[in-house]
């Protein structure tokens, strides 16, 4: 009897190590399914309020804000999947999503790692620039891919889009980290 | 015992060097997928495919609520107007009525004609409808993906909307397939100006009205002109309405699309039979709901 309840309380044990293993590698993957599904989110063939079906670049937005929050959990290669998902979604060069990202990845390690735990204006104000570049980073390694200049003018308005929309995302990402994320990860 | 340690020592060596340089070889790998992208080889349209059909169904769930909501929204915004529409509509099938008689007539002396001067028609055309669960335009690409099911595709057959043409597919997948915007800037098709037959291609930059290019110099062409796939090279069917002339300047011609392509979300996709690029165990009536 005693043999018993012994066997069932280590069961109880293991089952409660799994259940808090899991639960520990899902909140790490949380900032990488959550960018993903808003990846994907903005590819959907809604009618937007915004003319040309120019999309905003979330993908900018969730990396900028994961690698200043939560850099333990959000690294370089989850930089390269978001970005590559990106390249499978749309039809523009492969690899040219990832560029993109993996410069804002450069800016924000190097230029911008101050800017973590200021104020969310002077966050959004440093957001600004890094989009700015990496779009234009991209823009010009895809002109140069096919040879002639892409319209910069697309690339401009998306880039404003994009910068309208940080508040909206930012926010979604704020619950994600606050409400659905641990401190222990 | 001291080989494994050398061992063990080594492979956390290579480790630290992947760590440090970590950044540079990514930035590689996404030059180097852009290079051999470029290539167009076969490797990459099935690589492309596989990856379509890995990401699509997630698209695919998350699109079921977002549906709901837009369907919701959709009936109470039709409600609202719903007195209007239904005024317009009664006033349009009245017209139609007679526009199909006098069709049914023509149709007939057509029939009759064709039969006297021994004429042989085009090859009929089949249309497969696939739901569209993504889509994009900006500077960089313009495309969709469609799911098709199980229906029989390959990669070039035209897509069309209701309007008219839209693109052609470019990456099939088992289940999903990836459909090149006539607005992307890979995008080439061969059309004509339905009333003067002058031939050309229409060619997209990305931007939200394509081009007209390899026209002859001496073809006049003008605005209000309506385009339609010229059906030369076998590839598309002929006299499928594609959009119309909506600038001429010296430096070119651009073109109007017909389709709305800011909101397309089921698409027809255009099996051709008589032509290569349909496979032989997929020629005639596909699996799906064909029209």
């Amino acid at each position: 009897m005693c043999g018993r309840r012994k066997m069932v309380s280590e069961l109880a044990t293991m089952n409660d190590d799994w259940d808090e293993t899991l639960r520990y590698y899902l909140q790490k993957l949380l900032p990488l399914v959550s960018s993903i599904v808003l990846v994907l989110f903005s590819y959907m063939p809604f009618k937007f309020l915004v003319p040309e079906n120019i999309r905003p670049e979330i993908s900018l937005i969730c990396v900028y804000y994961w690698l200043l929050h939560r850099s333990d959990v959000f690294n370089l290669f989850s930089v390269f999947l978001v970005g590559f998902v990106d390249d499978v979604v749309t039809a523009a060069p492969w690899g040219s999503n990832i560029f993109q990202l993996l410069v804002l990845y450069v800016l924000v390690n190097n230029l911008l790692k101050f800017f973590n735990g200021k104020p969310f204006e002077v966050m959004w104000a440093g957001f600004v620039p890094a989009a700015l570049i990496s779009m234009l980073v991209r823009w010009l390694v895809v002109s140069i891919y096919y040879g002639q200049f892409l319209p910069l003018s697309l690339v401009m308005f998306s880039f404003f889009v994009t910068v309208a929309l940080y508040p909206l995302i930012t926010l979604i990402n704020v619950f994600v980290q606050n409400k659905l994320m641990t401190d222990e990860v | 015992m001291k080989r494994r340690r050398v061992l063990f020592m080594q492979l956390s060596h290579i480790r630290q060097l992947v760590k440090k340089f970590a950044l540079v070889i990514l930035f590689l790998v996404a030059f180097v997928m852009m290079l051999v992208n470029k290539t167009d080889t076969v490797l990459i349209d099935k690589t492309s495919s596989v990856a379509t059909d890995v990401v699509s169904p997630l698209m695919d769930v998350l699109m079921l609520p977002a549906r709901g909501i837009a369907e919701v929204y959709d009936y109470l915004k039709e409600m609202r107007l719903a007195r209007e529409e239904n005024q317009y509509l009664k006033n349009e099938n009245r017209k139609l009525r007679l526009v199909s008689e006098r069709a049914k007539a023509l149709e007939i002396e057509n029939k009759l004609l064709a039969r006297l001067l021994n004429y042989s028609r085009p090859d009929e055309i089949n249309l497969v409808t696939a739901r569209v669960l993504s889509e994009e335009g900006d500077a960089f690409s313009h495309s969709l993906i469609a799911y098709l099911g199980d229906k029989p595709a390959t990669k070039g057959q035209v897509v069309l909307t209701d309007r008219g043409v839209v693109g052609r597919l470019d990456k099939v997948g088992k289940l999903y397939a990836k459909v090149l915007l006539i607005t992307d800037i890979n995008s080439r098709i061969p059309v004509m100006i339905e009333s003067t037959r002058v031939r050309g291609i229409l060619a997209g930059d990305n931007t939200r009205r394509p081009k007209l290019v390899f026209t002859p110099l001496a073809s006049e062409i003008k605005p209000g002109d309506r385009i339609v796939t010229s059906g030369v090279a076998g590839v598309f069917p002929s006299g499928l309405p594609v959009g119309v002339v909506s600038e001429v300047s010296k430096r070119d011609i651009r073109v109007r699309p017909f389709a709305d392509l800011d909101s397309v979300e089921y698409v027809k996709i255009v099996s051709f039979a008589g032509t290569e690029n349909v496979r032989p165990e997929e020629d005639g009536v596909g699996a799906g709901d064909n029209e």
